[in-house]
């Protein structure tokens, strides 16, 4: 399409059709008007803008009746022109004002005439365009005081439209148009700003507008909520744009006492309105009533984006109009503070950025009458806050305390004012620990128990890794919302970062000296309001903060720890406290019988005996919580003093400690998390280490604890936890204090024997892990010699086995004759054995005398002492010390393995007592007994292995024979039975026992001799497994004569021998009648090392078989024959 | 739980420092840590180490390692300058220099006996100071000027008084003449004071039998005490003519004293018995108030700092530290 790009060309292609229109006014001109322009271009338009834009004025101007469809499109048109030209001149533009704003006015009505919603489209287009178009200062020329009739007629027609328009578009852009008529449009086409003074005249200009505009606009905030959220925003932004406009502090200052002569004629300066103050004071108290309509009606408002106009909104008058709008500063500080919770981030991040923009600006705080008024609306919060949380839900109390959180947040430091009120103060507490109130009724709390005080060396690595909220969830009487409790905390660490930490944590202090019913909620608040003291964690809005010095916060600190930890607030009965010692008078009661292994399980919940009333399960939920939040509460101290806090370490990690091994879940787990945070505050890279580097502070609580020991029960536990996570460099710390356990156990030795023995336990157990027994003789000796044993076994065949002549036969018997020989003379050469065994003792017992040897080493004498206590304990009549006494025993002999003048006589000593063990105890302390010997074999074999053949083989074996019959017919009962589990620790214990002390073939015998029984099949399985254990320790001790013995019993294949001058074998066992042993010696045979040859033992030829198999060493020479197998 | 009525359970030491490895033989509190209030102690060890403790965190904060290995039986601190003197039995009596975290010997003064008797100090303000050390002779007592290390001379009893070796000093100056006075307890159970500028005994008294193991004197009520290895502590005064005077004897439960103290306040004298226990008497009228059982073997030494805390040292390694009756 052709272009005219030249004022003549297009005049050319414009003129006929301008005339024509002028002619004839009809739409169908008009249209083909407009179809031309769209081919001049926009430089010879503007030089034909008067001459083009004739005809459509002509148009509109001329009198009588139109149709509405040809003022639309002359309006169009107009637009069109307008849009690609600018107006020059001050008269066009008032001109074309008015005759488009008359467009829609019918002078009949007096109102917005009715026409179609198209042809007000249009208009309010034409009016938008019209006044963009204006050229550069035109349009300040415009606003002066004659337009403002004109101006008015404008603004209240488009208010009318934006309020009684049905169509949303139309509304719309009567609101955008009447954003553009103030002098308010966000378009990039009004590059200049305005002036002070142009703004002054604008202002005065603009104020006969604001009663009208902010009540429309109110009217329309206020209205429907289906109206869409769009007319409401853009309704809210020419409110607070056209208030904050006019109200400026700014330009109100400027405003002289007395109102000068406007040069314009009286009617229109009646209309004028001068902005004096006592204006300035009525205005703002009817936009104050607005203002609330606009916030109560907007703030819930369902779309997120009116809320987030909202925010702007209180920014924007807060910003400009602090002074002439401040009355409405609380209801309007008290919306942005709603909001800064608001659900949607996007407001959210807005209105924090206001806050911070305000606090930098120091909006509240430059500002004595924002701070009154914060003050007083905060003063009145916390006067209703305690009903408040008593009747509102969840949400209610969600938002009431946003809004506390806010006025904290915007006050400040200030909050000391309404703090320093007694009766605020008094009322804001009294709300806290309202609603602060746990719910102590779940029972779960009382009874989750940590049964293995093991764990605890084990749980501090696995909740270490937990975060702090995950472990504990508390549950409050009076809401549920997480997030409540959460505001409520942030509440308290702001009240703690801006108030007076003295004056607060006195209040709370003597909160929680008033009454039990107050202390947890106290406590709770305590804890944040150090944490808060310390810093927050979110941003500060003020910089002047007082903040309290490091010194300070440790004095309030120490005070609180140590109202925590006093006596009376630490040790609450949080079980029925009888339960222990009751626990262990059921063990003694019921006899052997009652350990099995969920031994806890039998505990009966009523105690007849219980004298005293018993503490409710609330009562005790209540303690188990406060010691909780008190453990938190030291954790929370010791992030906040950080380093610091390595001072109060001597008073804080003792009682932490304490309760670490408590039996509650809930509190051990706080105590741990409490040391994990501990650790983590005072620098330390583990709890190992924690406890490591402040031993000497434990040591010094333990050994005070100690002396009174009544008041401390626990005392014991706490050296427990302390030696299960320390190293050898605590021994000389702990040495004195292990001489008190030592002296305080053999004064209360009937009472607490129980608490001592396991502190004994784990004072041995890491005593014989600090230090190793590297250079003993006794275990890696004997193990490398059993090794070489079978390697020889291993290795000698092959040299035989490659031929088998007469020759190799004869040798063999020739040399097996001379071994026999030198065995025989052996014998009478050397030492009586019995001798031998019972020497070393009675050379010990005359060692013993301390005072001439050096010193012992710290360990050896700890070792000592204990294994003195385990004589007399061994023979406690409860079972489960007994067993205890009987592990602690075991790690004695181990530590004092190296030293054989100790360790000889107190084994001489500890003797009987073992014995009765062994022989006359329940199953658990024989298997255990058993294993005390095995230890004590390797150090002190020889002495072992007389004595142990003397007193405890005969009957031990004794008993395993007569019970077989018994245990062969039993029925499945029967491994429910004492004698069963007797049978089984026995032959359990025997095997390793055997391989052990080295027994002497007869010995062995003795011992396979009552086995054998147990390899039946009648046998119960366990039995059977059993048996076929010792028999697996006999083969490594004698394989030959266990091989034998086995064939005896059973022989799955026939003896050839290897020369035919031989005769043939004949095995008691080789009748290949599989009978009641055959599985059993079949599994045992496999497990033999592969072919073996003894070193001494014979070739069964016939001059050595005395008979078939009645005796055994006339048969052992079948062993060459198992090559063959 | 003690029951209503009960007495109270016996007192505990606030706390105990653990860590000098060897017998305590010697405690002396030194003033009040600037910063924070708390003082500082001293101990000295079987194994010649002296520990510096702080009393804010009950650690160690310095280990001085100066006599070989030989048993450290005496600690003063001077006055003026952070100055530690230390008596050792490796015949060796050392000044340290302790300002700026210096931990060093900067002089020492050899001695002459090898006995446990503790020497005394006279320091005032001025920078000349007096020391008494046990001398040569078994029964001789030396008086130096310190620091020049000048001697003064040595007092030795006269012929024939077989009062036996000293076995602890005491210098004084009374407030009204600028003479030195030495009380000194010897070997035979007798107190002498010695006019230290004339060289001669002014007076002596016998109130003990066993030998003198410490004593401390009151130079305001004139009256000193006396503990000896016997079964009983003395209470003796001094009077216008320098004359020693039994006052009164306590009798004790069990026999052996083997330090004792004044609380700087004249109110409370604890002594350091063999029998494991401190006792604690009042001053004024030797009524015992309290018996402290902690120690499980002789508790070698006591002492007092300036805010009242109660020290004692013992061979079981272990110093307990007491907070009783405070200070008025």
């Amino acid at each position: 399409m052709a272009v005219f790009d030249t004022p003549e060309e297009a005049f050319g292609a414009l003129r006929p059709v301008c005339v024509q229109l002028t002619k004839a006014q009809t739409v169908e001109n008009v249209e083909h008007l407009q179809t031309r322009l769209q081919r001049v271009s926009d430089s010879a338009l503007q030089e034909l803008q008067q001459y083009v834009l004739f005809p459509l004025r002509f148009t509109l101007k001329t009198p009588g009746p139109k149709r509405e469809r040809l003022i639309q499109s002359v309006v169009e048109c107009l637009t069109f022109i307008l849009s690609s030209t600018c107006v020059r001149e001050q008269e066009l533009l008032q001109e074309l004002f008015s005759e488009l704003s008359a467009c829609l006015y019918s002078p009949s009505s007096q109102k917005p005439a009715a026409v179609s919603e198209e042809l007000k489209l249009a208009v309010i287009q034409g009016l938008s365009t019209l006044m963009h178009s204006a050229y550069g200062d035109i349009i300040l020329t415009f606003y002066e005081p004659s337009i403002l009739p004109r101006l008015g007629f404008a603004v209240s027609l488009l208010l009318g439209l934006a309020e009684q328009e049905k169509s949303k578009q139309v509304k719309i852009a009567a609101l955008n148009c009447l954003q553009v008529l103030l002098f308010q449009c966000e378009c990039q086409d009004h590059p200049r700003s305005l002036d002070e003074l142009e703004q002054k005249q604008l202002g005065d200009l603009f104020a006969s507008f604001l009663p009208g505009i902010s009540t429309t606009m109110t009217r329309v905030i206020t209205g429907d909520f289906k109206q869409g959220h769009s007319i409401v925003v853009s309704s809210l932004k020419i409110f607070y744009k056209t208030v904050g406009f006019i109200m400026a502090d700014e330009q109100l200052r400027a405003i002289p006492k007395v109102q000068a002569k406007p040069a314009v004629e009286h009617r229109v300066a009646e209309l004028m309105v001068h902005r004096e103050a006592d204006w300035v004071k009525s205005t703002g108290e009817k936009l104050t009533i607005l203002i609330k309509k606009i916030i109560e009606c907007v703030s819930a408002h369902p779309h997120w984006k009116v809320r987030l106009e909202l925010a702007e909104l209180v920014e924007a008058l807060l910003l400009k109009c602090s002074q002439s709008l401040v009355e409405s500063a609380g209801p309007l500080l008290k919306a942005l503070v709603g909001l800064a919770n608001d659900e949607s981030p996007e407001v959210q991040a807005q209105c924090n950025k206001v806050l911070r923009c305000f606090a930098e600006r120091k909006v509240v705080m430059g500002n004595r009458a924002f701070a009154d008024i914060l003050s007083e609306s905060l003063h009145s919060l916390a006067t209703s806050l305690p009903r408040l949380m008593n009747s509102q839900d969840d949400q209610g109390k969600f938002s009431t305390l946003s809004l506390f959180l806010g006025y904290l947040k915007l006050l400040g430091p200030k909050v000391n004012f309404v703090l320093n009120s007694g009766a605020h103060l008094q009322r804001l507490s009294k709300a806290l620990i309202q609603v602060l109130e746990l719910d102590v009724t779940d029972i779960k709390i009382v009874e989750e128990r940590r049964w293995h005080p093991d764990d605890l060396s084990a749980s501090p690595k696995t909740s270490a890794t937990q975060p702090w909220n995950q472990i504990q969830r508390r549950y409050f009487r009076f809401f549920t919302d997480e997030r409540v409790f959460l505001l409520l905390r942030q509440v308290c660490q702001l009240l703690g970062y801006y108030g007076n930490l003295y004056l607060l944590v006195d209040h709370f202090m003597e909160l929680y000296h008033e009454s039990v019913v107050y202390r947890k909620q106290a406590a709770m608040v305590l804890n944040e309001l150090v944490a808060g003291a310390a810093g927050l964690e979110g941003e500060d809005l003020h910089e002047e903060r007082v903040e309290t010095s490091k010194e300070e916060l440790r004095e309030i600190v120490t005070s609180v720890l140590e109202e925590y930890t006093s006596q009376e607030n630490w040790y609450l009965v949080t079980c029925i406290e009888a339960e222990e010692m009751e626990e262990e008078r059921m063990l003694k009661e019921s006899g052997l019988q009652a350990i099995t292994s969920g031994a806890h399980a039998c505990q009966v919940p009523s105690f007849p005996a219980f004298s005293k009333p018993s503490p409710t399960i609330c009562s005790m939920n209540s303690n188990i919580w406060q010691i909780c939040i008190q453990l938190e509460g030291i954790g929370q101290f010791a992030r906040a003093l950080g380093k610091d806090f390595r001072l109060l370490l001597m008073s804080a990690l003792y009682p932490v400690l304490e309760k670490a091994g408590d039996q509650t879940l809930l509190i051990s787990q706080a105590a741990t998390s409490t040391m994990v945070e501990i650790g983590q505050a005072c620098g330390y890279d583990s709890l190992r280490h924690l406890i490591n580097q402040n031993s000497d502070y434990l040591v010094n609580g333990i050994s005070l604890n100690l002396r009174h020991l009544a008041l401390h029960p626990h005392t014991t536990k706490v050296l427990e936890v302390m030696l299960r996570n320390s190293d050898a460099s605590l021994l000389p710390l702990v040495a004195d204090v292990v001489q008190d356990i030592l002296s305080t156990l053999d004064q209360f030795y009937d009472k607490r024997a129980a608490s001592f023995v396991s502190v004994l336990h784990a004072l041995l157990a890491a005593l014989a892990q600090w230090f190793p027994d590297t250079g003993s003789p006794g275990q890696s000796q004997e193990r490398r010699s059993g090794a070489e044993e079978r390697g020889h076994l291993h290795t000698a065949p092959a040299v035989v086995e490659s031929s088998t002549t007469a020759e190799d036969i004869e040798r063999f018997l020739l040399d097996y004759l001379k071994e026999k020989d030198v065995a025989d003379g052996n014998v009478s050469d050397l030492d009586n054995d019995e001798e031998d065994q019972s020497a070393p003792p009675k050379v010990d017992e005359n060692d013993s005398r301390p005072d001439v040897e050096p010193p012992l080493p710290v360990q050896i004498q700890i070792a000592t002492d204990v294994m003195e206590r385990c004589i007399h304990l061994l023979s406690d009549k409860n079972l489960k010390i007994r067993l205890k006494v009987l592990d602690v025993l075991d790690l004695c002999v181990l530590v004092l393995q190296p030293h054989k003048n100790q360790l000889l006589p107190l084994a001489h000593r500890t003797w009987p007592s073992l014995v009765h063990r062994l022989t006359n105890d329940d199953p658990l302390a024989v298997l255990r007994a058993f294993k005390v010997l095995r230890t004590l074999g390797g150090s002190c074999g020889d002495f072992l292995r007389s004595r142990f053949c003397k007193d405890v083989l005969p009957k031990l074996a004794g008993s395993l024979v007569t019970q077989a019959p018994v245990s062969a017919r039993a029925g499945p009962v029967y491994s429910h039975t004492l004698a069963f589990k007797l049978q089984l620790a026995v032959l359990q214990g025997l095997g390793p026992l055997c391989e052990r002390l080295d027994l002497g073939e007869g010995d062995l015998n003795k011992v396979a001799d009552a086995c054998l029984i147990y390899l039946s099949a009648k046998q119960p399985m366990k039995l059977q497994e059993a048996a076929r254990s010792v028999f697996l320790h006999l083969m490594k001790v004698d394989p030959d004569s266990t091989w034998f013995l086995l064939n005896e019993l059973y022989c799955p294949v026939p003896f050839t021998p290897p020369h035919c001058s031989l005769h043939p074998v004949q095995l008691w066992g080789a009748t290949g009648q599989p009978n009641v042993y055959t599985a059993n010696v079949l599994h045992l045979l496999q497990e033999l090392p592969g072919p073996l040859l003894p070193r001494y033992c014979g070739w069964a030829g016939p001059a050595l078989a005395e008979g078939s198999g009645s005796c055994r060493e006339g048969c052992k020479g079948g062993v060459d024959n198992r090559s063959m197998l | 739980m003690a029951a209503p009525g009960h007495p109270p359970p016996p007192p505990d030491p606030q706390f105990v420092l653990r860590g000098t490895q060897a017998a305590v033989h010697a405690l002396h509190f030194h003033g009040a840590d600037e910063v924070q209030g708390h003082p500082l102690l001293f101990s000295g060890c079987q194994s010649g180490l002296v520990h510096i403790w702080s009393l804010r965190t009950r650690r160690p904060e310095a280990i001085l390692d100066g006599h070989g290995g030989q048993c450290v039986t005496w600690l003063h601190t001077l006055p003026q300058g952070h100055q530690l003197l230390s008596q050792g039995r490796d015949l060796r009596l050392c000044l340290w220099s302790l300002a700026e975290g210096r931990n060093a010997v900067v002089d020492s003064v050899p001695l002459e006996s090898v006995g446990f008797c503790r020497s005394s100090v006279l320091a005032g303000e001025q920078p000349r100071w007096t020391l008494a050390v046990p001398g040569q002779g078994s029964d001789e007592v030396r008086i130096l000027e310190m620091p020049s290390k000048t001697s003064v001379c040595t007092l030795k009893p006269e012929q024939g008084a077989k009062l036996g070796m000293p076995m602890c000093l005491r210098l004084q100056q009374a407030d009204s003449s600028p003479r030195p006075l030495l009380l000194a307890g010897y070997e035979d159970g007798s107190v002498a004071l010695w006019d230290v500028s004339e060289r001669k005994v002014c007076s002596r008294i016998a109130c003990h039998e066993e030998p003198v193991m410490g004593l401390d004197f009151d130079p305001q009520r004139a009256r000193g005490v006396s503990g000896s290895a016997g079964k009983a502590l003395a209470v003796w005064s001094v009077d216008g003519q320098q004359a020693l005077q039994v006052c009164r004897t306590h009798p004790l439960t069990n026999p052996g004293i083997a330090d004792l103290a004044l609380r700087p306040d004249r109110r409370l004298l604890a002594t350091a018995g063999w029998d494991h226990r401190v006792r604690v008497f009042h001053w004024r009228t030797m009524k015992p108030l309290a018996v402290l059982a902690f120690h499980s073997a002789t508790v070698n030494c006591v002492a007092f700092a300036s805010n009242g805390l109660l020290a004692a040292g013992s061979k079981d390694q272990r110093i307990s530290v007491w907070s009783l009756y405070p200070c008025t």
